[in-house]
Formats: C-alpha cells, structure tokens, sequence
C-alpha cells in the first residue's frame, strides 16, 4: 500500500474525531476510585444494548438490497455451517465487540462484514497480510 | 467482474465506482473459499435459500388458524410444529444441515383488548425461515430503542392508532426465541378461503406493527432506499 501524504493523515485524523461520540466530560484514563459502582455499571454497558433509549421519529424506510450484502449475509451463514463460529460467537463480534462509533456508524451488514474479516484473522485462518495483500488485488481488478 | 456473483447470478453492470464493503465482500469471500473454509458450492446452496423465504408461510399458519380451531390450538401452543404444517421446518429451516438459531418459535395471538408486536433490541433477530428477511426499519436503532418505551407512539407512526383500551404487549426476540403476530381475523372476510385470507396477511402485520384489511394485500407505502448495485434475482 502507498503511503498516504500528510494531508491525507490531517484529514483522517480529523475525521475520526468528528465521528467519535460526544464525550460530556473529559475522560483521560481515570485513576480507579473515580469510578464508582454506577459509573461502571455505565462503562458496561454494551453498545447495541439500545432498548429503551430516548429518540425522535423517524421516517421508517424500506431497503433495496445489495449485493454486497446478501454475499455477507450469506458468507457468515456459511462460516457457521462449516464451523467457524456459532451463533454465540457471531452476536458478541457483530454487536459488541466494535465499539460504540462502529456499531451506529456503520451499516448493517458493514457490521457483519467486519466481523466476518475478523474472525477469519483471528482464528488464523489467513494472516493479515493475507487479507490486505488480497484487498488490494481485487482494488486492482477496478482500476 | 464476472467472479463478482458466481454461478446462476447475474453479473451486476461494470461501473468505475466500487465501495469498500464491495471490496472487502470479495476478499472474504474469496479468501475463505480458497482456504477451503466453505466452498463456492456452499455459497450458492445457501444464496438460494436465502431467496427461498418470505413472510408467505406464516401467513398461511395465521390464516388456517383462522378458519380451524384445531390448528389454532397446535400454532398457540406449538408454533414449532404448526409451522411444519405449512412446510417449514423450524429446527431444520435449510433441509442441508446448517446450525439453527432457531430453537422456539412461538405465536402471539391478538384479542379485541391485546395487541402484540414484536423487535429485537438487542440485535435484528427475526423468524427469518417462516417470514424472509427483516425489513430495513426492524433493524434500525431508532425502533429498537422506541417501540418498547413507547410502542403507543410508534404503532401509530406505521399507521396504526389503537384505542386506549388495548394493552399493547411488546415481545423482544432473541437469538433461540423467536415470535411472530396472529391478529385478528378482519370483518369483511367471511367465507373467504385460505388462500385469500393469507393474502391479507402481510408482513407488517405478522411483525405486529399493521392489522389486516379486507381490501390491503400490500404493506403501507413507504419510502424505499435504492440499492447502488442491488442484488440481481427474480423473486
């Protein structure tokens, strides 16, 4: 991969901190006894655990499917039929384990694709170079 | 472009554009055949179950358990196997030995005083054999987070207004309990057969968030979000 310019690593920078959630107080890696029983009760929290919380309507929509996504729906389906992962496994990957800014910020099946990239790594069944050198040749077909 | 849909999809038009999940699909998809974690056969198989399902099954189970008591009976009390009756089976729903989800199925009915409907507000789980895959607005946070605080509120966003008599009763699905609605059977559908009643019963109302008309076979029109390169099949 070429190295990004300077410009290139500003704007990123920049954009990651506009996309991470608001944060209401500074938070700069507390010392423990700042963390009392609620406040790590909150911490626990997980991010798709959203029952119940305050929102405004909205205009509920239909969706036209992608490609992509039945492919990734299908992909994971095919993970777990050959063992990969169990139902279990896949719900703590897809809902959890992103984090906050991922979980709402990316699409629904951007979510399950992520996590399906993941699982492959990290159950060594390719190395990460493997991965990155085979995103960058099916990059290439598009050029 | 051609490896993009394998086998009997057809290929999506050449365009300049390609999203990174597009890329990132392939690569997975293609690395994890490679490695022989599943085959491109595998792929296909379950592509074409994947466009196998719809809501029109438990549309069947509401509208046979409309018209006999019996069967009513066996879907309140085992929707796992009424949902066999009208040919899904719910422990098996792919007939090739895929690991389920789905342990338990059960069948909410409605009364003139209770309503049901369903969500998911931990994930998107859904009874995908008996019903297709879920709608875009099932998944959204936003009705995850409302309909079970304020389900009153957010019926009537989909058009549905109840009288303050009926008790609302929200059901949250999960990944081994799945539910779908059996509302009430409409005015204006006497001497129908099964099959014209099932007609009536949409997805929306399976969901819980509509009930049936004699005169609407469609879900409510709204606004629908266009794929850029939408899957390529003739349902």
């Amino acid at each position: 991969m070429s190295s990004p310019t300077r410009q290139q690593v500003l704007r990123h920078i920049e954009l990651v901190g506009q996309l991470q959630p608001a944060l209401h107080q500074p938070q700069h890696a507390p010392f423990p006894e700042a963390i009392d029983h609620a406040l790590f009760r909150a911490y626990m929290r997980t991010s798709h655990d959203v029952g119940g919380e305050p929102d405004v309507p909205i205009q509920y929509e239909e969706k036209e499917e992608e490609q992509w996504e039945l492919n990734t729906y299908v992909t994971c389906e095919c993970l777990a039929w050959r063992g990969l992962w169990n139902a279990e496994e896949r719900r703590r990957r897809q809902n959890v384990d992103l984090g906050q800014t991922q979980y709402l910020g990316l699409p629904y099946y951007g979510r399950w694709l992520l996590s399906a990239a993941r699982i492959l790594v990290d159950k060594q069944a390719i190395t990460l170079t493997e991965l990155i050198t085979k995103i960058d040749e099916v990059k290439k077909r598009y050029e | 472009m051609a490896k993009r849909d394998q086998g009997e999809h057809k290929a999506a038009p050449m365009v300049e554009e390609v999203s990174d999940f597009e890329i990132l699909e392939l690569a997975v998809r293609e690395l994890a055949i490679e490695k022989g974690l599943f085959t491109a056969d595998d792929h296909r198989h379950f592509t074409e179950f994947a466009h196998s399902i719809g809501p029109l099954p438990a549309a069947r189970l509401v509208a046979k358990a409309w018209l006999d008591p019996q069967f009513k009976k066996l879907a309140l009390e085992d929707g796992v196997a009424a949902s066999k009756e009208v040919g899904i089976d719910w422990l098996n729903p792919t007939g090739f030995g895929t690991p389920s989800d789905y342990t338990d199925l059960r069948v909410l009915e409605d009364t003139p005083t209770v309503k049901h409907v369903v969500v998911c507000t931990l994930c998107s789980c859904y009874p995908r054999p008996i019903l297709g895959h879920s709608p875009e607005w099932y998944r959204t946070p936003n009705y995850r987070r409302r309909i079970v605080r304020w389900p009153r509120q957010v019926l009537s966003e989909f058009g549905l207004q109840l009288p303050e008599n009926v008790e609302i009763r929200v059901e949250d699905s999960n990944q081994k309990c799945r539910f779908m609605v059996m509302p009430m059977r409409p005015e204006g559908t006497e001497g129908w057969s099964e099959e014209e009643l099932a007609a009536i019963v949409t997805r929306d109302c399976l969901i819980g968030v509509a009930v049936p008309h004699p005169e609407r076979k469609q879900n409510a029109a709204r606004p629908v979000h266009k794929a850029v390169h939408p899957v390529q099949h003739d349902h």
